[in-house]
């Protein structure tokens, strides 16, 4: 009895979820997690693997020193709520840190860092 | 003959109950995402389910005996930090001169509380005490008892994040453990004539995230099937402490290398289980298992703790 229960679950949990969203990973970026650049991007654009809800979906870029190198405004789409860019101001060489924090669609919140070298 | 496998299986059997909670888990904390583990548990309360978890070892007897496990878990939580693990699991045992036995062990539930997720060190840390009903299981078939065990057990799990860039490519690590000690309900078996042990059971694993790898450390344009996986290697341990008299005080258990492919929606991972000495098994098994993450596939149903809603979102710390 016990194991036809369990049968009987199966399927309900593998099919029965209709249009259903999962946690937001970071699928890539440009520049590359953790590669250099020759020349300075004019803007940090991130993949992720879920829509993103714009209003609490942002990334920050910061230098060496912690301080904020970004346009202060990340923007979701358009077209793609996948996709989360910011601008920023001319780097210099150097590493830079980039922060995001996301909350897919279904409201499950993620967030990450990674760094890109400019120049060498 | 049976009373002799009864007591024989009985460290065996206990070590199972108290590694029995392994659907805990779809576990981040900060950006690390600790994938829930086969042979032990994962440092956090979630809302998901094996389904199945599947293992076929041989067993330390004389002549050794093939035992086929299948186990289903299905975790919830009631709260945001509480969550409550139910366990079946249904056993065949076969051995050369003796007629193949099979039925379900004992009904097993694990309540668990979180204790601690800090994101920026990678840390977590849970309560839990596992409870397994005896006279719940085939008790008659030597896969159930009549007694219960309560298991008292702390867990932890701690990432690597905070390795300095000189040795960056080692981030991805990441271990996970618990310890419990197993209290039964009574000191003394009938059936088997010998004193019902309390043991020490401790176990833990080691874990590099190829998907942490590329969306924290460097992005090597790897293949994307390899940027899923996480190779990790398991080891699970039982040590008698107390009323043992009579039997055995060595200490049994396995290592458990292997990979877990981790997906949007679910899980499979799959370990050789090694013995780690004769009392332990007498040859290498294999578990492997399917796990859903219920949280993302019923995002606003069951994927919500029964009693109040998930951390409400809110403003982000830098602006934009």
């Amino acid at each position: 009895m016990r194991t036809r229960m369990i049968i009987a679950m199966v399927p309900s949990l593998l099919f029965g979820a209709a249009s259903a969203d999962a946690h937001a990973f970071l699928d890539h970026a440009n520049p590359r997690v953790g590669n250099a650049v020759r020349t300075a991007p004019r803007e940090v654009t991130l993949w992720f693997t879920q829509d993103l809800e714009p209003a609490f979906s942002t990334v920050a870029v910061t230098d060496a020193a912690g301080a904020r190198v970004d346009s202060g405004k990340a923007s979701v789409g358009p077209g793609d709520r996948k996709v989360l860019h910011i601008g920023v101001k001319s780097l210099a060489p150097g590493t830079y840190k980039v922060s995001w924090r996301v909350l897919s669609v279904d409201t499950h919140t993620t967030e990450g860092t990674f760094s890109f070298r400019v120049g060498e | 003959m049976f009373r002799v496998l009864l007591r024989a299986a009985t460290p065996v059997f206990l070590a199972t109950l108290a590694f029995a909670s392994n659907a805990d888990a779809h576990c981040f904390v900060g950006q690390r995402f600790l994938p829930a583990t086969l042979a032990t548990d994962d440092p956090c309360v979630a809302d998901e389910m094996s389904i199945p978890t599947v293992s076929w070892t041989k067993t330390a007897d004389v002549p050794p005996a093939n035992s086929l496990d299948v186990s289903v878990d299905f975790a919830k939580r009631i709260t945001e930090d509480f969550g409550v693990t139910l366990r079946e699991n249904w056993s065949h045992v076969s051995q050369p001169g003796s007629p193949p036995r099979s039925g379900f062990n004992d009904f097993e539930s694990t309540f668990q509380y979180q204790l601690l997720k800090d994101g920026p060190h990678e840390l977590a840390l849970l309560l839990g005490l596992i409870v397994d009903w005896g006279g719940t299981g085939a008790t008659n078939a030597g896969f159930g008892t009549s007694f219960s065990v309560l298991t008292p057990t702390f867990y932890f799990g701690k990432g690597f994040g905070e390795l300095p860039d000189t040795i960056a490519l080692a981030r991805p690590f990441a271990v996970t453990g618990q310890v419990g000690y197993q209290i039964p309900s009574s000191s003394f078996d009938l059936v088997a004539g010998t004193p019902i042990p309390q043991n020490l059971v401790y176990g833990g694993s080691l874990q590099y995230s190829m998907p942490y790898l590329k969306s924290s450390v460097v992005d090597y344009g790897l293949p994307d099937f390899i940027n899923h996986l996480i190779p990790l290697v398991e080891a699970q341990f039982t040590t008698p402490a107390a009323n043992n008299f009579g039997n055995s005080f060595v200490t049994t258990g396995t290592i458990q290398p292997g990979v877990i492919w981790v997906g949007n929606y679910f899980q499979v991972g799959v370990e050789a289980v090694i013995p780690v000495n004769g009392q332990s098994g007498s040859a290498i098994g294999v578990m492997g298992q399917v796990h859903l993450y219920l949280d993302d596939i019923f995002p606003t149903t069951v994927g919500q703790p029964l009693l109040g809603k998930s951390t409400s979102p809110t403003r982000l710390p830098f602006g934009g």
